[in-house]
């Protein structure tokens, strides 16, 4: 490993100031799942890694406050899918927390560390894009909030200034009922990347939002406000008719060894109508 | 059968120390005053080198050592278990992705590192051939100096041998059907849990290797001719490997590490990265055509087989495997023509080396195929065909080789019960059943030592290499019968040629059979010497007296062995010391250079259920049955046919490289190279033994470990098919290739 001097800051100032001071010559590290195989095969050569597990105001947490979750930028994987109240409301983003790699990268794992890695296959991706959640940016001049489907540009890369840093994510709770679920697609069962990664949420006014990865350099959220999708009395047709319209904003790369375009598509369509029912019968289901 | 001896369900010796992190690999020893070795390779398989610059390299603080092709004795040392074709690093040209051009030697690991990073290689990209295809091409470029093949008539081709085994006219018989296909098998890796790593220190006048290699003495034999240094200079120490699979056999960067530490006067360790043992070892790919005639009864009428296999830059023993495994492609039946032709063909690729099933695996994959293509043509059922055709006890199913040596049908009716065969199946399932051969060592050579210590205690030696089949336990096991010891008195020493007789190689499934009969003479020696004891210190004729079960059996009466010992040693004490040796000879003029040893025969039978929509296979029921003479320690025999059937999983379902058009492994390491994981197992796998008593080996054992891996592609192809009408002749059945066959979109390479 090429060699780096690493920082521990106490406190959201002191990370600030040592981001402002080594700009592109630093690295953030949270759980290190990420960044860690990156130092490693040499990809990536910072001069400092800032490790934020010491920072006071991110410690792990996940609290309820001003009708929103929020969810610290050191909380794990482990911690998030087993939370309750993320169980009741966010249950699509429990579901994708739980299948993120293995026992111990969940251990590790952070949520923040997900989408600031913002890989065009992470997991957590399309339910943060189905709830609405908002990114609390972090920087010199005070916090900012971020929309999260503002947040992904593309493969790698955020509209996160150099100098911000994620301190936490936020979930409005739902003003309305919702039914949803995530399920993705991998080459095995066991640990892997996906090569789709979808979310469904219905809300009982019949809005129906459909988000999807790893077809396309960024996550895509689509909504359906006809009502189609969540009418049970709509046709097959109608629906896979509505979809089709869905996925139009998948554009799957032809270089990539895990799946091919086709196949990909065909699995979004067979995913998203998997999705559907679930979260149909989730809403149902109360 | 007693608590300990011969087939008792013993736990493992060493297992435990294993999953604990206990157990001491090469890459936990740490020796004094070590230089760390990095590699460096280019970034792409074939590249004329212009020239190597590492002055930025020795600016590194830390580095003492670089070593570059100018640097080693002139003209190259090469080596090889075959052909002396392996140079110790590329000279002129490297000739796949992973190719060594230099190396380094620093204080750290990461000063290493970062200096071989910054070896400036001055180098132009040559095309590479990476596939059969490519490399058959007339126009394409030649993979091996046909200098370096002198004599060779494949020398201007790509081509590194034929072998060619036929009985019976095949092209004068007639059949009433003739099927005909090509299947394909993966470039697959052995990914065994243990880096490869090889150390090497200045030994006074000789050299210490440390390595996690399975043949330690062929090692020995070949660092001795490149350093020319007598084998007693040569000391090869070689703790037990944690996984092997046929990938640590052969020689490999032992000789670099050894040149570099008596360069450096000093010890010297490399250990190799995942993504560096995907350069390092292999399975070959292959291509396998099939013609198979039958008659309209279901008989064979004859088997046609050619098989490429796609080998390396480099021979290592792809052509044994290629030689070895083609060979009883026909399978276990009667043919009365039968033709194969087995190609080893030459790649820029990584050297190609034996694989648990030994080239077996890809024409089983064929061959067992084409018999239920021709079952359903025939609409004969595809157990009925099998049972139909297969060889019975003692017949001659490959004319000049050794006859039937099971009561195969009981192996295979035992599978086709277990799965439940001709019984209703939900809709969406299937089963699939198939048969796999292998033929045991064709030649051997193992010695054991065993010493019966003062107070009842035994050591064994034994130069096989326990990397987890669990040898050490069935040695202990073997010498605790033959000499009434209790296991817990038995210790097997391996690993280290300066103290343990020599073994000619642990591959084959051999060891039980092989060390197993040495170490029984040797027990039988020492045996005999407490029967001269006996009788002197009771006046008696030897041939009156019996050692048995730890008793000396004298006309008259029955004394424990430790009795006779005490008194028989005295009052100098000491130790009866028994040599044993097991060789199989060479046979002159046999294709093979010897006839099997036994046969290991296995049935594999699946359930399987497919999702349409997303192509995933879900096996449901596993059932593998292996006929192996006599097991020793049935728990092991169940856990190595588990393990092997699992393995066995990752080529049939997931696992395969993947090259660019540089020669460059795309899927290089664990991220996009996918092994089944315990979730990815069958809901049910259930291992059965057939035990008749009727091996060469210990108490009638033959060698098992490989069987149960060699015919889990075709029946789980079989079981999918089946289950959906999918036909797919190209492994690994991977959800988007079982889709694509059953949505009729073209297959992708
Ligand atoms: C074996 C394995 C399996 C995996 N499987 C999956 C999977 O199934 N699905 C999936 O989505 N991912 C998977 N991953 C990827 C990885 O685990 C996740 O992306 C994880 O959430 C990253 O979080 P982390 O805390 O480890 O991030 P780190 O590695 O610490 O950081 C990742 C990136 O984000 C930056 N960063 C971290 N925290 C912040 C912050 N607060 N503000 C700004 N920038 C920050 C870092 O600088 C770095 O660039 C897998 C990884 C491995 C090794």
């Amino acid at each position: 490993m090429h060699p780096f001097a690493y920082e521990r800051p106490g406190s959201l100032a002191e990370a600030i100031a040592l981001l402002g001071r080594h700009g592109a010559e630093a690295r953030l590290l949270a759980g290190g799942t990420d960044l860690i195989i990156r130092l490693r095969d040499g990809s990536l050569r910072p001069s400092v890694v800032i490790d934020l597990k010491r920072v006071e105001e991110l410690r792990p947490a996940i609290r309820e406050e001003d009708g929103r979750l929020s969810i610290s930028a050191t909380s794990v994987m482990t911690d998030i899918a087993a939370d309750p109240r993320v169980r009741r409301h966010f249950v699509a983003l429990a579901e994708a927390a739980a299948v993120i790699g293995s026992v111990q990268i969940r251990n590790r794992a952070t949520l923040a560390g997900n989408i600031c890695n913002a890989s065009p296959a992470a997991d957590t991706a399309p339910s943060l894009l189905v709830y609405g959640a908002v990114v609390v940016a972090a920087g010199p001049a005070g916090t900012r909030r971020i929309p999260i489907d503002e947040f992904f540009v593309r493969s790698g890369a955020t509209t996160l200034q150099r100098d911000e840093l994620v301190a936490a994510v936020e979930l409005p709770l739902p003003a309305r009922r919702i039914g949803a679920a995530h399920v993705r697609r991998t080459r095995r069962r066991g640990h892997d990347l996906a090569s789709v990664t979808l979310t469904c949420g219905v809300d009982d006014a019949g809005v129906t939002r459909l988000a999807y990865g790893s077809v396309g350099p960024r996550p895509v959220l689509e909504v359906d406000e006809s009502g189609t999708l969540a009418d049970p009395g709509s046709t097959g047709e109608a629906r896979a008719g509505v979809l089709e319209r869905m996925f139009l904003g998948a554009s799957p790369s032809p270089r990539s060894m895990r799946a091919s375009p086709e196949y990909r598509v065909a699995m979004l369509r067979a995913l998203g109508e998997r999705a559907l029912r679930m979260a149909l019968d989730r809403l149902g289901g109360g | 059968m007693s608590r300990d001896g011969v087939g008792a369900s013993v736990t493992r010796g060493g297992g435990y120390d294993r999953v604990t992190g206990r157990q001491r690999y090469v890459a936990d020893i740490h020796l004094e005053d070590v230089l760390h070795v990095k590699l460096v390779t280019l970034d792409c398989a074939r590249a004329r080198i212009r020239s190597v610059d590492a002055s930025a390299a020795w600016r590194v603080p830390g580095v003492r050592l670089v070593t570059t092709a100018e640097d080693l004795p002139r003209p190259m040392p090469r080596f090889g278990p075959q052909f002396e074709d392996r140079p110790v690093l590329a000279v002129g040209e490297t000739k796949y992705h992973g190719e060594p051009v230099a190396a380094v030697a620093a204080e750290t690991r990461d000063a290493a590192e970062e200096a071989a990073r910054l070896v400036h290689v001055d180098y132009e990209e040559l095309p590479a051939v990476v596939t059969l295809a490519a490399a058959l091409d007339p126009a394409a470029p030649l993979v091996q100096d046909p200098a370096l093949r002198p004599g060779d008539p494949f020398a201007t081709t790509n081509v590194l041998r034929e072998h060619r085994v036929a009985w019976g006219d095949v092209d004068a018989t007639v059949a009433d059907l003739v099927v005909e296909h090509v299947y394909a098998f993966p470039m697959v890796t052995h990914f065994a849990i243990e880096p490869h790593a090889f150390m090497a220190a200045p030994d006074g006048d000789g050299i210490a290797v440390w390595s996690t290699i399975q043949h330690p003495y062929w090692l020995q034999r070949i660092l001795a001719k490149l350093l020319r240094m007598p084998l007693s200079k040569v000391r090869v120490l070689a703790p037990d490997p944690g996984g092997a699979f046929g990938g640590k056999q052969h020689t490999k960067y032992e000789p670099l590490v050894a040149f570099m530490a008596l360069r450096a006067g000093r010890p010297v360790r490399l250990v190799l990265s995942l993504e560096e043992t995907f350069q390092a070892a292999r399975r070959a790919s292959a291509s396998v055509r099939v013609r198979t005639g039958f008659r309209a009864d279901g008989a064979f009428a004859f088997q046609d087989v050619a098989a490429d296999y796609l080998v390396g830059a480099y021979a290592d023993i792809a052509d044994r495997v290629v030689s070895k495994g083609s060979y009883p492609a026909c399978g276990p039946y009667r043919v009365p023509a039968g033709r194969v032709v087995g190609r080893g063909i030459l790649s820029h690729t990584p050297p190609s080396t034996a694989f648990r099933g030994f080239g077996n695996p890809q024409v089983n994959w064929a061959v067992e195929s084409n018999i239920d293509e021709g079952a359903r043509a025939l609409g004969i059922d595809r157990l009925e065909i099998r049972l139909r055709n297969l060889a019975r006890r003692g017949e001659a199913f490959i004319p000049f080789d050794t006859p039937a040596d099971g009561d195969w049908e009981q192996t295979v009716r035992t599978a086709a019960a277990r799965i439940g065969w001709g019984t209703p199946l939900p809709p969406g399932r299937g089963r699939g059943i198939a048969i796999g051969i292998k033929s045991g060592p064709t030649t051997g050579l193992s010695y054991a030592t065993v010493r019966l210590l003062a107070d009842g205690s035994v050591i064994v030696y034994a130069g096989t290499s326990d990397m987890g089949q669990g040898a050490r336990t069935v040695f202990a096991q073997i010498a605790a019968q033959e000499l009434g010891a209790p296991l817990e008195a038995v210790t097997v020493v391996m690993g280290d040629t300066a103290v343990v007789p020599y073994d000619a190689q642990t591959s084959a499934s051999r060891s039980s059979v092989l060390m197993g009969t040495a170490i029984q003479r040797a027990c039988g020696q020492v045996r005999d010497q407490l029967r001269g004891m006996a009788a002197r210190l009771h006046g008696i004729d030897e041939a009156g007296i019996v050692v048995e079960r730890g008793t000396v059996r004298l006309p008259d009466r029955e004394l424990p062995v430790l009795d006779v010992l005490r008194r028989g040693l005295g009052r100098l004490g000491g130790e009866l010391i028994g040599n044993g040796e097991m060789r199989k000879e060479e046979e002159p003029g046999h294709p093979l250079g010897g006839s099997a040893a036994f046969w290991e025969f296995n049935c594999t039978a699946i359930e399987a259920e497919v999702d349409e929509g997303t192509g995933d296979i879900t096996l449901v029921r596993h059932v593998t049955v292996s006929d192996v003479g006599r097991a020793l320690n049935p728990l092991q025999v169940r856990m190595q046919d588990e393990g092997a059937a699992i393995q066995g999983l990752g080529h049939t379902l997931m696992e395969h490289y993947i090259f660019d058009d540089h020669g460059r492994i795309r899927n290089l390491g664990a991220i996009d190279y996918r092994i089944p994981t315990s979730m990815d197992l069958p809901l049910e796998l259930h291992s059965e033994i057939v035990e008749n008593g009727d091996g060469p080996g210990p108490y009638g054992a033959k060698g098992m470990s490989e069987g149960a891996l060699l015919c889990v592609a075709p029946a789980v192809a079989a079981a999918v098919r089946d289950a959906t009408g999918a036909v797919i002749r190209e492994l690994p059945l991977t959800p988007e290739r079982v889709w694509r066959a059953l949505h009729g979109e073209p297959d992708r390479p």
